[in-house]
């Protein structure tokens, strides 16, 4: 016999998860990147095992990507075809990752899938937190040098991927402006939807992929992984669906704060320069991922692979890990505001000296 | 720039009718649980404190518990994708239009 619960929804975890939503949401805005590493842990913080909070991160975020890959396509910036493409093996990924998932709920319980999701949480979280760290101390030393805005050359791996011709296996792509084989798509979106079942974040590798291996510019990369993300989000939901994990109370609650944040946060990244998103990016990932060893110790004795801690220290743990996983989302809160509401007086200045230099102020 | 009588009754009619539908999902909050525990077979045993679904049992494991075996309902899966949906169309117009309203716009 099995048992997930959901958890109880107080007023408390209510408003709670309504901030955790809009902290997400503007991060997600910021950013560019789905938020979901900070909603999936404070789910989980909240008391949801790990499957619940990823599955339901998952229904939250698929209807959220078909509204904004609709907005961006009438800018042009989806390539719809690569995304279907995507879309259509990423949801091979998610339906293997899903079985992994579940494998591990059956053999280990509920406590088996918050260590298996952090576990990808650290990793995934390591590598590209300290990529997206050294992405940003480059671009600084770059506007420091005075060469402002950099817009990155097409990659040597790109160019090859491009120049690659496989009879009968090549589709062509509006976002590289190249013919792809499918070949190369196999693996991107297979990882993508592995990845997203794991913790309901794909675009960690998808959009990266797009923009490094298949040569695509980073704001197509970014709208095109709207449709991937809403194709396997609808697949995810229908998978985890049937496994009785969807908590739509949760979802709905996430989406009632991040809709407000997630376009504040979209508005902040007109005031800042790119480094500056990438710093947050950064730092935000460097933090939950640091926040997710203080879990795994109770994670391991629940599971009988080390030995009981004083109750004491348990709780000690768990609100360490708490409190730095809080500390996260506060600062990502405050440097999207900051960010915004100082871009915004400094451009008010700016429009009102202006008016005043050619006359209009009179 | 003010912002118009029609964009302040588009925001409110808006924010109403998610209201609504927020309202409507907490009203029967059991009841979206109950469906979505009960897209697969499922036991339903109640104790002092609350009420558990368990998975991954036979009718006759369930009996054996005091519980009530429940066949599942694969296509109850639709009830979150659907009220998903619907609040993340009528929420997502909503917030635009309280930006708007509050004034807060990006950097041209």
């Amino acid at each position: 016999m099995e048992l997930i619960n959901f958890i109880d929804i107080t007023p408390t975890t209510a408003i709670l998860l309504i901030l955790v939503g809009f902290i997400g949401g503007m991060v997600s805005g910021f950013i560019g990147s789905g938020g979901a590493f900070v909603l999936t842990p404070a789910m989980m913080a909240l008391g949801a095992p790990g499957i619940v909070a990823v599955a339901s991160n998952i229904c939250h975020k698929f209807p959220k990507a078909l509204v904004g890959s609709v907005k961006r396509h009438k800018y042009g910036q989806v390539d719809v075809k690569l995304g279907l493409v995507l879309g259509l093996f990423a949801e091979a990924g998610v339906l293997l990752g899903k079985h992994v998932m579940t494998s591990i709920k059956h053999t280990f319980g509920a406590v088996g899938t918050d260590l298996y999701v952090s576990a990808v949480f650290i990793v995934t979280l390591a590598i590209v937190g300290g990529f997206v760290f050294k992405d940003y101390r480059k671009l600084k030393a770059l506007d420091d040098a005075g060469e402002g805005e950099h817009i990155a050359p097409i990659t040597r791996i790109a160019r090859w991927v491009q120049s690659v011709n496989i009879p009968g296996t090549m589709i062509y792509s509006r976002g590289a402006q190249a013919e792809i084989s499918v070949l190369f798509l196999v693996p991107i979106g297979f990882a993508t939807g592995f990845l997203a079942s794991a913790i309901a974040v794909g675009g960690f590798i998808g959009v990266p992929a797009m923009i490094y291996i298949l040569g695509l510019p980073a704001i197509m990369a970014s709208a095109t992984e709207l449709v991937i993300a809403f194709v396997m989000g609808l697949g995810g939901t229908l998978f985890y669906g049937l496994e009785g994990v969807v908590d739509i109370r949760l979802a709905m609650l996430i989406l009632l704060g991040s809709l407000f944040g997630i376009q504040l946060g979209a508005i902040g990244t007109t005031y800042v320069k790119d480094y500056q998103v990438k710093f947050t990016m950064a730092v935000i990932m460097l933090t939950v991922l640091f926040s997710r060893f203080f879990y795994i110790p109770n994670y391991l004795v629940e599971l009988g692979l080390m030995e009981s801690l004083p109750k004491a220290t348990g709780k000690m743990l768990k609100w360490a890990g708490d409190g730095v996983l809080a500390l996260a989302l506060v600062l990502g809160a405050y440097t999207v505001l900051h960010a915004l509401f100082k871009g915004m007086r400094e451009h008010k200045k700016q429009h009102a000296s202006h008016t005043d230099s050619i006359g209009l102020g009179q | 720039m003010a912002v118009s009588q029609t964009t302040w009754i588009k925001t409110l009619g808006w924010g109403v009718v998610t209201a609504g539908l927020y309202g409507f999902l907490f009203q029967y909050s059991e009841m979206f649980e109950h469906l979505a525990h009960t897209t697969l077979d499922s036991c339903l045993i109640h104790n002092d404190t609350d009420t558990a679904y368990h998975h991954k049992v036979t009718p006759e494991q369930c009996a054996a518990q005091n519980g009530s075996f429940i066949e599942g309902t694969w296509w109850y899966v639709f009830a979150p994708i659907a009220m998903a949906l619907a609040l993340s169309f009528t929420h997502g117009i909503f917030t635009g239009l309280f930006w708007d309203v509050v004034g807060l716009k990006a950097k041209k």
